[in-house]
């Protein structure tokens, strides 16, 4: 692992070099609110920055995405693939929690009978430049679950915003390749990675947000029909602004797309929600999820509950978008708070 | 044994004409667009009609998915206020049209793309007119491409 | 007199009139306003006990529109003897005229609510500041005269009131819930008659001036960042089909995908189906996780029917909205006609 420093002036520079190869997204600015877009101006990258609206997720898992296209040629009808997975990708000045999403999507994708092609290919051809977060938000809690404002692990470059200079870390083999390719990188000295240490000391010190989580997913396996998510629910309006925004919500529509005029159409998939009412609605008409309070405490149990039972680990990175995105301000922290009072209660409930 | 499809060959220096699918109401409107055919008054080919019962069938989703489909205009076409052979659906239609048009010009879709209008069955002159007007609108604004969806 | 001592006003009142409707079981219930967690945000919270009535606020901040809750009615209003319990709504304006509106409507039984009126001063646009603080963390917000002080760590910044209040509150002119003439004990508290509104629409003068090319690039600017998370459609009170036009496949109207086209329909078809319906309470705008402005289009939706039917949504239970309604006279300027 060789450590090197970027100057912040030469973002530009290093945009125009790889560009050539790479297709570069990075955080810009779009009517007011930052989003991971295609760059095509070093100019529009915006690295001092909270965390965006919508998470980088949208690179690898767009909110519409074509499955496949397919036209009529007289009788025949022709389907295309999709061409450009085998394009390869830069996301650039990804947070921690963000990267660590990555990792999530991927078990999600790749589990089961049938592997999800289309997202796993543009993962596979995708390169993290990950950066720290130097002052995380009121309403962030990676470090209640399993990460921290300067984790490297899901990235394949890490960032360190040292004031005028980034500091500069190779993580995986991707990464070091990368980071030889730019040979003009001056190397760190030990005092910039000393600096790395203690921003990333300082910036976990600063979390307000603490949890527990393994407590908290014992008191979810054991209380689902518990009246607490009665109160839980309450104010919720099912405006699924949580879902959209969540960097490890991967629920799908897919609608075919017929343009008989032009005799084409398409396949696609769009984001869905389980905060709608229609999510669980079956053709015979029946609705497992027929009420608000199923589908609210469905989102807390499958991120903290049903992921952990089947991957192992929590399906949240602590990102904290919808805590600031709920409108109706019911947000994660409270509805952890009343669960976890559940246990306090019982008192003497030990767990099993 | 199936005959050759002839191919007409288009001629190179045909002007644009736009498409304009009609939505007659069938007592008065379907009626008078068949006595001006029937008349043999001539009025222009451009529009498509689609018979309904009433005007006041039409649901703005008819004239919004027209418009997205890339028709270049809409013509709706009803019986005369007070001539409704369902008493009053033209009524409540008129209602529904004045809002449509005042909120599709709020949001930028040119106002003579959608027109609405009245004929009543004996009046094929007064249909052929209307037409030539409408489509002498659209025509000049030009194809629609606002909703073309780029794939 | 300053905006801290105009809220505190209005919070001792409401506090007052909320801990008698408790006392003397003329509700079983209240819902209202709470401290949010967030500075920029508030709370919905139902109470019923006199003990909790200290927890109601009253602040600019106060976005949500509470009409949401009785339709359908949330599970804490009802009681499994007594049936529909009666709910005391903290209302300003705007959400007065929808409780109204959706009894013309016949959603709501007006015997069953209590409509606790409260002197509404105008919703901070939060998009808006947020926008303009941009990339830095809001601590605080507190009040200092007319001027909203947001501050963060390493900054501090003042805001006009009635600048950065939220478009639709700026022109709004029914500020207090209406009175119902039918219904003297519906409302407590401050409600007022409203009779010959007058309103010059002069706010979007502007923007109907505009090309109809400008109208168009202006629009589908602002909904280019719409991601069909349909907030707006869930935190509409008057949104209560069970089976949303866009989400309908037998047909299959309208495209669910954020294309333009796709997005741009369903806001204009929203629109129209809000038409002589929409109470201008902007909680559309102000629930988007994208910041989109809708503002203009629905002061646009109550203009229509003030100009052409001389109605104003939320006024009187009895009158029946224009779209459910027809005169023979009604206008037709727009209808091509022979030259």
């Amino acid at each position: 692992m060789v450590e090197k420093i970027l100057k912040k002036d030469d973002i530009g520079k290093l945009y125009s070099e790889l560009e050539k190869e790479y297709k570069f997204y990075a955080p810009t600015k779009v009517k007011g609110n930052i989003a991971f877009k295609h760059i095509l101006n070093a100019e529009e990258i915006e690295l001092d920055y909270l965390n965006s609206k919508v998470p980088p997720k949208d690179v690898l898992f767009p909110q519409k995405e074509t499955i496949f296209e397919y036209r009529y040629e007289g009788k025949e009808v022709i389907i295309e693939e999709r061409k450009d997975l085998d394009d390869k990708l830069l996301i650039f000045g990804v947070r921690p929690c963000d990267a660590y999403s990555f990792k999530l999507l991927e078990d999600f994708f790749a589990s089961g009978d049938f592997q999800d092609d289309i997202f796993l290919k543009k993962r596979e051809n995708a390169t993290i430049i990950g950066i720290g977060c130097n002052s995380p938000r009121q309403s962030c809690f990676c470090t209640s679950v399993g990460g921290h404002p300067f984790q490297k692990e899901s990235t394949d470059v890490f960032l360190s915003d040292l004031g005028d200079t980034y500091l500069v870390e190779a993580i995986s083999e991707k990464g070091k390749e990368l980071v030889k390719k730019l040979s003009w990188l001056a190397d760190a000295k030990k005092a910039d990675m000393e600096k790395s240490k203690e921003l990333a000391k300082l910036a976990e010190d600063s979390f307000t947000t603490k949890f527990n989580f393994d407590l908290v997913t014992k008191v979810l396996d054991e209380n689902f029909e518990h009246p607490v998510w009665q109160e839980i629910s309450e104010s919720c309006i099912g405006c699924s602004s949580c879902t959209f925004l969540c960097p490890t919500c991967t629920c799908f529509d897919v609608i075919d797309e017929n343009d008989e005029y032009n005799n084409r159409g398409r396949r696609i998939r769009i984001w869905d929600t389980c905060q709608s009412c229609l999510y669980t609605l079956e053709t015979s008409g029946h609705n497992p999820r027929p009420a608000k309070i199923q589908r609210c405490r469905n989102r807390i149990m499958h991120k903290f509950s049903y992921y952990p039972s089947n991957y192992d680990c929590l399906g949240c990175v602590g990102c904290g978008r919808c805590i600031t995105a709920c409108p109706v301000n019911n947000e994660l922290r409270l509805i952890i708070d009343k669960i976890l009072e559940i246990q306090e209660k019982s008192g003497e409930k030990v767990s099993a | 044994m199936t005959e050759p499809i002839v191919e007409t060959k288009q001629s190179e220096n045909k002007e644009w004409e736009p498409k304009i699918i009609a939505f007659l109401c069938n007592w008065c409107s379907y009626a008078g667009a068949d006595l001006a055919g029937v008349s043999r008054i001539q009025y222009p080919p451009n529009i498509r009609i689609v018979r309904v019962p009433c005007s006041g069938r039409i649901n703005a989703y008819f004239i919004i998915k027209s418009l997205t489909d890339g028709w270049d205009g809409v013509l709706i076409s009803g019986c005369h206020p007070g001539d409704c052979h369902y008493i009053s659906g033209n009524l409540v239609a008129r209602r529904r049209f004045a809002i449509l048009k005042e909120l599709l010009e709020f949001f930028g879709i040119e106002p003579g793309r959608v027109n609405f209008m009245w004929a009543s069955a004996a009046e094929g002159e007064r249909f052929a007119v209307l037409v030539r007007k409408a489509t002498e609108i659209v025509k000049k604004l030009g194809p629609n491409t606002k909703f073309e969806k780029k794939w | 007199m300053g905006l801290e001592t105009v809220n505190k006003d209005i919070e001792t009142n409401l506090r007052e009139i909320a801990r008698g409707l408790l006392k003397d079981k003329k509700v079983d219930v209240i819902i209202g306003y709470k401290k949010g967690t967030l500075p920029l945000l508030s709370q919905p919270i139902i109470i019923d006990s006199e003990e909790e009535v200290d927890k109601l606020i009253w602040n600019n901040l106060c976005y949500v529109n509470l009409a949401k809750y009785l339709v359908p009615r949330v599970p804490r209003f009802v009681d499994s003897e007594k049936g529909n319990l009666k709910v005391g709504v903290v209302s300003k304006g705007c959400v007065g005229r929808a409780l109204i509106h959706l009894a013309s409507e016949n959603k709501i039984n007006l015997d069953e609510i209590t409509i606790i009126g409260i002197p509404c001063n105008g919703v901070i646009n939060r998009q808006r500041i947020e926008m303009e603080i941009g990339e830095k963390e809001i601590l605080e917000v507190s009040v200092s005269g007319d001027n909203i002080i947001v501050k963060g760590k390493d900054f501090e910044k003042e805001f006009p009131f009635d600048e950065y209040m939220n478009d639709l509150c700026k022109g709004c002119k029914i500020r207090k819930p209406p009175l119902v003439s039918k219904a003297p004990d519906l409302c407590v508290g401050e409600c007022e008659e409203y009779s010959n509104i007058v309103d010059d629409f002069s706010d979007i003068a502007e923007f109907e001036a505009l090309t109809p090319e400008e109208k168009w690039n202006q629009i589908t600017e602002e909904l280019s960042v719409c991601t069909r998370c349909y907030a707006c459609r869930e935190a509409c009170p008057m949104c209560y089909c069970n089976l949303c036009f866009v989400d309908q496949n037998k047909p299959v109207w309208f495209g669910k995908t954020t294309d333009l086209p796709d997005v741009f329909v369903y806001h204009l078809i929203r629109a129209m189906h809000m038409a002589g319906r929409c109470v201008a309470c902007g909680a559309c705008s102000l629930v988007c996780p994208m910041g989109i402005d809708l503002n203009k289009i629905n002061r646009k939706l109550e203009k229509i029917v003030k100009e052409r039917f001389d109605f104003t949504s939320g006024l009187d239970p009895d009158v029946l909205p224009p779209m459910v309604d027809f005169k023979m006279d009604d206008a037709q300027e727009f209808m091509l006609e022979e030259d």
